[in-house]
């Protein structure tokens, strides 16, 4: 934006302060201070840095918005690929699969072998970890990459995955790509593991294909299906290429730890290893997609030669570029944004393939992704679940370990980490209601029943968000330690700025509604504040912040990213 | 937003101009006549590629041997299969409990059924690639194409969306589903009702005037782009649901008693049976609905069992035993609960799946991703003892396989399968090519809905 418009505006916003990271992030607890800001202030910030907010963080707070606009858009972005401060790594601790049968250890089946703990540095982090973009990139990746905890019972499995996929946010994606697949809960959930020569598992081969890479139909390079002479789609592979490529995959198992041989040894955390037996791995010549795996070569080489195969397919650009323009931008991409994605995807200007840093960014200083707030067909998308209850958190600035909301994904149909399958959550072509071809994956989760789940626990986090509450205090025991305070609303913050009904409105808007509120609708929450009375004059300012919190995040301008 | 939604219909239905309105949309004109009773469908989806092929069994001494041969690794004994009288077939033991519905009469199977765009041969499926479904073998595709019955094309809504457009309902969908959204339910014009499995069903809101007209402002609110305006109609309409089914599923009805273990007594707790046992209560429910026809779709996850499909050692155990042991206690739960409606015969609950699996099973005791798939279809008056569509030559390789694992071309089209119920359902003829896209190539050439109700 124009440096002259950033000079006057972050004055105002330099009334916002964060007091960081006196904690370490990796152990999830410290809090922002609350919002504070002028009428003037909130009104100032411009749509474009509330929508890169909501675009590349977990929402937006009066933190980031100010920072954003220190540094300018491109600016904040190369100083998010540099930040850490999210990380997953302490959580990987393996312990023997039949661990638990020691019954004397406290919660020992939550803590060592779901998601549990997993999930709530997840929801910690988001809330309050400087990495927003790094994470917001990694969840999109758990996405595309699933692994599920309904399949891998195991919290350093799944917590070694998250990790590869933080560390791989910004790296290569042939290199996360190989990452993923030698990794043991890759291995455990697609059953690559054990996968022998007599009769291979063909499921990892095929998920490769269809879900991680290519697709299963060409694509054009602005991702619109190749069609055959009878209007058909033209399939990229078949059968054939799955059963060679499964009998490449095969020779693999798990690497075993605490010096265990038996299946208690079996360590989802770690890469797989080749068996050391001359039956598991097919050292026969296979030939897919084009190329060849030759007689006799290395299990290692036979992965290789697959995942080359399965990145420098010509659909394989054009397809990631559209999945992560879906889960950061918008739901529908316009062809021209998908090709102008995938040509950075084949070359990020210095000649390399694949390189997401590269991809991010075009993403996100992409002409359809920047600007002042677009109205039509096909604009925004659904906040999903997940990112619909962080953006309340953030929002609302709650300290937290991330245990509440672990609570309370399930019940919106998104338990983090635990997808229903490898196909994610939902379909990214999954239509959108009472519209004619467009698409909206996250609908799928707002059912009358998930939309309800949603609305009551925005009415319960506001309205009902006094500290005492029992989700927000659940005695947890994540990982032995007994938190007393899990998550802690922060509402002194909102009292000081509720006293004047006009900047309480004014902070909602900036904070939940983007600044597009219209005027009706001001007016609408400046009459339901003053509609709230009380002779105490805190309690009042906190109940009037609660409500206009809970109107505007009920309202469909929270729940759409535009 | 140009098209009406169904608030606006449900508002126009209840004016003067309701018949005009009804005209307008072609709703509701051609439904078959719903005169003859009470019916309901319920559709159970086995999502992630069920095993049919251990699901229903040869029990014939050389039809069996066929089948041991070829399945191998996941091949269940004969002790682990319990027959069904004069079919030839058994069930996984796991399924014993619907064995009895079959001895009534209630219960019908139909094999090796699948997506199809037009009929194949094993010669015409090899040297004509264009007249295949697209992405056989992917889950996501297989999925849609039985749920939207386009095998060749991008579905965006489905066979009981579709048949609720026509049905020109109003008020509570009679289109339902406790097993999440789905293509299937999907209208061009119409939208079903999407209810959790557990739970009440109860929206925590305010009770002040001015916080609810704020919340009105927003979700009322003019101007806004699709999503958001698609979004902000998808909050209005679960509040009106909330408050139209609440309490009904916040209540206990006569059918719950019958959710139960028949060997143990126990409450069953598996997400299919919650999904079945509202099905069962929003039935009985009925008349405070002013529904005539219920549509329903649930659903049960988990089958892609590549691997650990059967236990080591003891095949009859194991991952897809499970699954099977919690659906055949969830449904012969639900007949039981029908009977006592005395609607056992007015309620169709069938199968769906995305696809079949591999005869042939592979090292790490699973199965991969095929074809063609066996499904049973209970209740609702159907054919006693009926077994249709032709089980296939087992050998792998053979004439009926397109590979050598034993991916089976199905010989049934699912159009033909669920055409049959959704004929009996009550569609017109002249509903039928709207609700079943294909249905000019089934009901040429002697092909046609397969004969479930005689």
């Amino acid at each position: 934006m124009a440096s002259s418009i950033a000079d006057a505006f972050w004055r105002f916003l330099a009334l916002f302060t964060a007091n960081g990271s006196s904690t370490p992030w990796s152990a999830g607890l410290t809090a922002f201070d609350q919002p504070v800001t002028t009428i003037d202030g909130a009104a100032a910030v411009p749509v474009d840095v509330l929508r890169l907010a909501r675009q590349a963080s977990f929402g937006p707070t009066p933190q980031l918005v100010s920072r954003i606009g220190e540094l300018g858009i491109p600016g904040w972005i190369d100083e998010q690929f540099r930040v850490r401060g999210s990380t997953y790594g302490d959580l990987v601790k393996w312990v023997p699969n039949d661990y638990c049968s020691d019954k004397t250890i406290a919660n020992c089946w939550q803590n060592h072998f779901t998601r549990v703990p997993v999930a709530a540095r997840f929801y910690a982090d988001a809330a309050l970890a400087p990495d927003q973009l790094r994470q917001r990139v990694a969840f999109a990746l758990s996405q595309i990459l699933v692994v599920s905890g309904s399949g891998v019972n195991s919290t350093a499995g799944i917590a070694s995955y998250q990790q590869v996929l933080l560390d791989g946010a910004f790296g290569n994606y042939r290199d996360l790509l190989g990452k993923v697949t030698l990794h043991g809960s890759m291995g455990l959930y697609l059953s690559m593991a054990d996968s022998s020569r007599s009769a291979p598992s063909e499921n990892y081969a095929r998920e490769l294909l269809q879900l991680f890479t290519m697709g299963p139909m060409q694509l054009a390079a602005d991702g619109t299906p190749v069609l055959a002479a009878n209007g058909a789609p033209v399939p990229n592979y078949g059968s054939d290429d799955i059963k060679a490529l499964s009998r490449a995959l095969t020779g693999w198992t798990y690497t075993k730890s605490g010096g265990r041989t038996d299946w208690t040894g079996n360590d989802y955390s770690q890469p797989m290893v080749v068996r050391p037996v001359n039956w598991a791995y097919d050292t026969q010549a296979k030939a897919f997609l084009g190329v060849t795996v030759p007689a006799g070569a290395a299990p290692a080489d036979g992965v290789r030669i697959a995942l080359d195969a399965a990145f420098n397919h010509p659909s394989t650009p054009p397809r990631l570029a559209r999945l992560l323009i879906q889960h950061l931008v918008k739901a529908n991409p316009s062809p021209g944004y998908v090709a102008r994605i995938g040509a950075v995807f084949v070359d990020n200007g210095k000649g390399v393939r694949g390189d997401m840093k590269a991809i991010v960014r075009a993403i996100l200083l992409d002409p359809e992704a920047r600007g002042a707030e677009p109205r039509g067909g096909g604009f925004g998308k659904v906040k999903e679940p997940v990112l619909a209850m962080a953006g309340l958190v953030r929002a609302l600035g709650l300290q937290t370990d991330g245990a509440a909301m672990t609570l309370r994904d399930a019940a919106l149909g998104q338990p983090v980490f635990q997808a229903p399958s490898v196909f994610n959550f939902y379909p990214p072509d999954y239509p959108l209601p009472r519209s004619s071809g467009l698409v909206s994956p996250a609908s799928k989760l707002y059912s009358a029943g998930g939309t309800v789940a949603l609305q009551n626990l925005v009415f319960d986090w506001t309205i009902k968000g006094e500290a005492n509450r029992w989700d927000w205090n659940a005695a947890n025991s994540l990982n032995g330690a007994s938190s007393s305070a899990n998550t802690l609303p922060l509402w002194a913050g909102w009292e000081a700025i509720a006293a004047d009904p006009d900047r309480l409105v004014a902070v909602v808007d900036l904070l939940m509604l983007d600044n597009t509120a219209t005027a009706a609708q001001k007016q609408a929450l400046r009459s339901a504040a003053l509609s709230i009375t009380n002779t105490n004059a805190q309690l009042q300012a906190r109940k009037r912040a609660q409500a206009l919190l809970y109107i505007a995040a009920s309202s469909p301008n929270f729940l759409v990213d535009r | 937003m140009v098209q009406l939604s169904r608030r606006h219909f449900h508002r126009m239905a209840l004016s003067a101009g309701a018949a005009a309105a009804l005209g307008m949309f072609g709703r509701g004109v051609a439904y078959g006549a719903p005169g003859s009773g009470f019916r309901a469908m319920v559709g159970v989806f086995l999502f992630g590629g069920n095993d049919g092929w251990n699901m229903l069994v040869p029990t014939d001494t050389a039809a069996y041997a066929a089948y041991a041969a070829s399945r191998q690794t996941v091949a269940l004994p004969s002790a682990g299969i319990v027959p069904l009288a004069g079919s030839g077939l058994g069930l996984h033991k796991a399924m014993a409990s619907l064995a009895p519905i079959w001895d009534k009469g209630a219960m019908a199977l139909v094999l090796n059924t699948g997506t199809l765009a037009t009929p194949l041969t094993k010669a015409t499926y090899l040297s004509r690639p264009d007249l295949r479904p697209s992405n056989l073998m992917s889950h996501s595709d297989e999925q849609e194409h039985w749920q939207g019955l386009r095998a060749q094309s991008v579905n965006r809504d489905g066979f009981m969306g579709r048949l609720h457009d026509r049905m020109g309902a109003s008020g509570v969908p009679p289109v339902i589903s406790f097993g999440g959204n789905n293509v299937a339910l999907i209208g061009q014009q119409a939208q079903p009702l999407v209810l959790p499995s557990r739970g009440v069903l109860s929206r925590y809101g305010s009770n002040s005037t001015a916080i609810e007209a704020a919340v009105n402002s927003f979700a009322g609110g003019t101007g806004l782009d699709d999503v958001t305006a698609s979004t902000a109609e998808t909050i209005r309409d679960a509040y009106a649901m909330t408050a139209a089914t609440g309490a009904v599923l916040g209540t206990t009805g006569s059918v719950e008693a019958f959710f139960v273990d028949p060997a143990t007594g126990a409450a069953l707790t598996s997400d299919v049976s919650q999904q079945l046992k509202r099905v069962a209560r929003m039935i009985e429910a009925r008349s405070t609905f002013g529904h005539t026809r219920q549509s329903f779709f649930v659903s049960q996850g988990g089958y892609d069992t590549h691997d650990a499909q059967v236990a080591w050692g003891n095949v009859v155990a194991g991952t897809h035993a499970n699954l099977l042991g919690d659906l055949a206690l969830a449904l012969s739960a639900f007949y039981k609960a029908m009977e006592a409606l005395g609607l056992q015969d007015n309620v169709t609950a069938f199968t769906m799946s995305d696809f079949g699996r591999t005869y042939r099973g592979n090292a790490q005791l699973g199965c991969d991703h095929a074809w063609g798939n066996n499904h049973l279809v209970i209740g609702g008056g159907v054919t006693a003892g009926g077994v249709f569509g032709r089980y296939p030559d087992p050998t792998l390789g053979g004439a009926d396989d397109i590979s050598n694992e034993g991916r089976f071309l199905p010989t049934t089209a699912q159009e033909e399968y669920l055409g049959a119920i959704l004929k009996w359902h009550g569609v017109a003829e002249a509903d039928l090519p709207y609700v079943v896209p294909n249905w000019a190539t089934w009901s040429t050439n002697g092909r046609g809905p397969i004969g479930l109700y005689g």
